[in-house]
């Protein structure tokens, strides 16, 4: 004799693992007719009797909302499978159970593979499976499928299951109003001579089943009904609350079974994170507790990376740039080549580079918060006031991420659906401050700051989320108006953050830093550098340099901001390559003029606190680097929406620049 | 059940899943399972952020940063808003 056994589960319930563990090697794979699901058979032999067993597509639920489910019910139901057995996860009952319920509500002959029980019980969940067959009125068999455990056992119950007849269908009540409806559909159905079930053919109309309806449709017997087709007309009326009803009433009944056959483990966490959400998100108390982390959170770095570390990398440069030079003089290396070396190199990259320990600890700190979960609530806090002002709370997802870099959170806008909210959030990205800034900011912090650098790195960054909202508002309100869409985010829960992942995203962050220190960088000051050379017979690194003609051009129109010389003025215009290049950029032409000089010493020279303030300000918001234009270029479909956004942050850099000089000086700022 | 999780998450500030839990008395894998089913139903939309996944990153110097979006958004579809309105 021959018997067809149909496989079903969830997926992930180790459907497939049980599959192979019985068939081993006797299989064939095809796929479903008219779709593009893979259809897998294999045979297994017990005795006198054939088993051909066809694995069904791993799904949830027997509806129609997708391909699989489609494929999985339609075997079910006309394939004719001598028995079905069910692969539940043995760590996740109730979810698993909801398709259990579905496969008796349609008549099956079901067997349960209660499967992975050694993974629930190392979880501490114990399943009573005498007391959940009895429940489910199906044979409950305990598998390891990964380790061949229980498939004897399973295979006996199927045989024994296909041997019997149906005890009946299980029948749920969907409550007083369905089930009297139901009852009404079903004398029709029973006269359309339909291939289905008419029970769960008047289930499945009932929760709006598209596929189901098609094909009562296209039954003329039905269709030629007056009465039919007023009740069609109110079925429709009413399905969305008659689906989530059914729904509902599927996973009471599974839920009743699992409270008494189901022991698991308490979870007392879960009660710590909301006691801790009620202060961390609290509406008045949520904004200065994050901004009070955040400002934790920059003065560790510098108390950390600057005091203690910082002379680390400096040292290490300042010895590396002394073995080079010396190799290279020894080595008989043309001059041009040891002044590339030096002012190029050493003084261009390794000026980025001595910020190194400041990022590492910056990094450290951060993917701390990340991995307790405590960013999602920063997001949550800033969302709430992101809607108070009139924004898609949304866009400071996007804004999140382009702290890290303006190119992805850029890209992150993708998951905005109104053309409207994107556009507003790619055009603000740019006011968030990349980690590419961050030397910058440190340069001039240790020069005029250095007492106060937690305070003036988190007044920048305040000050770049303050111009994002206000310009954001201002493009709601002119450019891109209409209605915004309402959201919620989601809440992860607390848990302890792990050194692993810590110092993962911190590698991450600091491995892409100085890749792009050895390629971008590199390449921008290499390029630089021939300009600041050149033409032969001027001084390098002076005025007369091709550098320093573009400079001197440059220049005057920072003079208002106080910065107008023209070493700043090439630094920020290297600084639309890439934000690194800007302090890469002073420390060559610096270093090259003051013959090596430490570059924090020179620009304590050449600036003073208020323009070095109005600097940084001017770097914080001026156009963004290229590969961000590019990004927004290619997102927003427009080469016009790029010289938009580089132009229209010039300006506010520019305005915003010129004012805090200007008002500095009306207070005898100096 | 669904439709009160339906009317907490229109309710609420922010979706829990432990939070949910407790005001509607179930454990947090059956939010989940409730949260699943109606998205799966069309009830409800789930936004992971940005996927890197779907991106063609390559070699990009900036790849290591596109990862770090640990925020999920949820949103009340308009069949969602229509059961909420009855």
């Amino acid at each position: 004799m021959s018997y067809t056994i149909a496989l079903v589960g969830n997926p992930n319930s180790g459907k497939t693992t049980l599959f192979n563990a019985l068939t081993g090697s006797n299989q064939h794979v095809g796929n479903w007719p008219g779709v593009t699901v893979e259809r897998k058979e294999g045979q297994v032999q017990r005795g006198n009797q054939l088993y051909t067993i066809v694995d069904l597509p791993g799904t949830y639920s027997l509806g129609a909302l997708s391909e699989d489910e489609v494929v999985a019910r339609e075997f079910i139901l006309t394939g004719h499978p001598d028995v079905v057995i069910n692969v539940v996860d043995a760590t996740n009952v109730e979810r698993n159970l909801y398709l259990t319920t579905q496969l008796l509500e349609m008549g099956a002959k079901v067997v349960v593979a209660l499967n992975m029980v050694d993974e629930a019980e190392d979880r501490q969940i114990s399943v009573d499976e005498k007391a959940l067959a009895q429940r489910l009125g199906a044979p409950v068999v305990p598998t390891v499928a990964s380790r061949r455990k229980g498939l004897d056992q399973l295979m006996q119950a199927a045989a024994d299951v296909i041997e019997r007849p149906l005890n009946g269908v299980v029948r749920l009540s969907y409550g007083e109003s369905i089930d009297a409806k139901l009852a009404e559909l079903q004398e029709f159905l029973v006269k359309g001579d339909l291939t289905y079930p008419p029970g769960w053919l008047g289930v499945k109309l009932l929760e709006g089943d598209t596929y189901v309806r098609k094909i009562v449709r296209e039954n003329a017997s039905l269709q030629s009904s007056e009465e039919f087709g007023r009740l069609w007309d109110e079925i429709a009326a009413q399905e969305d609350d008659w689906q989530l009803e059914i729904v509902d009433r599927r996973y009471q009944f599974v839920s009743a079974i699992t409270k008494d056959v189901v022991q698991r483990p308490g979870t007392a966490v879960q009660t710590a994170t909301d006691q801790l959400d009620r202060v961390l998100t609290h509406r008045y108390l949520g904004l200065p507790i994050f901004a009070a982390i955040m400002f934790v959170v920059f003065q560790l770095t510098f108390a950390v990376g600057q005091d203690l570390l910082g002379d680390l990398m400096a040292t290490g440069m300042g010895a590396f740039g002394s073995i080079l030079e010396r190799v290279l003089v020894n080595a008989g290396a043309p001059d041009w080549l040891i002044g590339f070396a030096g002012s190029g190199i050493i003084g261009g990259v390794g000026a980025v580079l001595e910020f190194i320990p400041l990022i590492v600890i910056l990094y450290l700190l951060m993917g701390l918060l990340e991995d307790s979960g405590y960013m999602a609530r920063a997001a949550y806090v800033m969302d709430n006031i992101m809607r108070a002002v009139g924004l898609q709370g949304k866009t400071f997802v996007s804004m999140i991420v382009g702290f890290g870099c303006n190119v992805p959170g850029v890209m992150a806008t993708r998951t905005l659906e109104s053309r409207k909210d994107r556009m507003i959030a790619v055009l603000i990205n740019p006011f968030m401050s990349c980690g590419a800034k961050i030397p910058i900011y440190l340069v001039f912090i240790a020069a005029f700051f250095p007492s106060y650098g937690g305070l003036v790195l988190f007044s920048v960054y305040v000050l770049g989320i303050l111009i994002a909202f206000l310009m954001g508002k201002v493009f709601s309100k002119t450019l891109f108006k209409g209605e915004t869409s309402h959201f919620i985010m989601e809440l992860p829960p607390y848990r302890l953050p792990t050194v692993g992942n810590v110092l993962r995203n911190m590698w991450d962050n600091v491995s892409g830093f100085l890749a792009r220190a050895g390629t971008t960088i590199f390449a921008v000051v290499s390029l630089l550098w021939v300009l600041a050379v050149l033409p032969g017979g001027v001084e390098p690194y002076g005025p007369e340099s091709i550098l320093g003609r573009i400079g001197l051009v440059i220049a005057p129109i920072f003079g208002p901001a106080g910065f107008g010389n023209w070493q700043a003025a090439v630094g920020l215009f290297s600084g639309i390559a890439a934000k690194e290049a800007v302090v890469a950029t002073l420390g060559m032409v610096y270093a090259g003029v003051e013959g090596g000089a430490e570059l924090v010493g020179v620009i304590r020279e050449v600036f003073t606190p208020l323009s070095a303030a109005s600097f940084m300000v001017m770097t914080l918001l001026y156009t963004p680097c290229a590969a961000t234009l590019g990004t927004i270029r290619k997102e927003t479909g427009s080469a016009k929406w790029a010289l938009f956004s580089a132009l229209y942050t010039f300006a506010i850099a520019w305005v915003m620049a010129v004012l805090i000089f200007q008002i500095g000086r009306l207070f005898g700022l100096s | 059940m669904l439709k009160e999780l339906l009317v907490e998450i229109d309710q609420a500030d922010y979706v829990s899943k432990e939070r949910l839990a407790v005001t509607l008395g179930q454990s947090v894998s059956r939010i989940e399972d409730g949260l699943a089913e109606l998205v799966r139903l069309g009830y409800l939309s789930q936004d992971n952020g940005l996927n890197c996944a779907d991106l063609p990153c390559g070699k990009c110097p900036y790849v290591s940063m596109c990862h770090r979006d640990p925020l999920k958004t949820w949103e009340i579809t308009d069949k969602g808003q229509r059961v909420l309105a009855r």
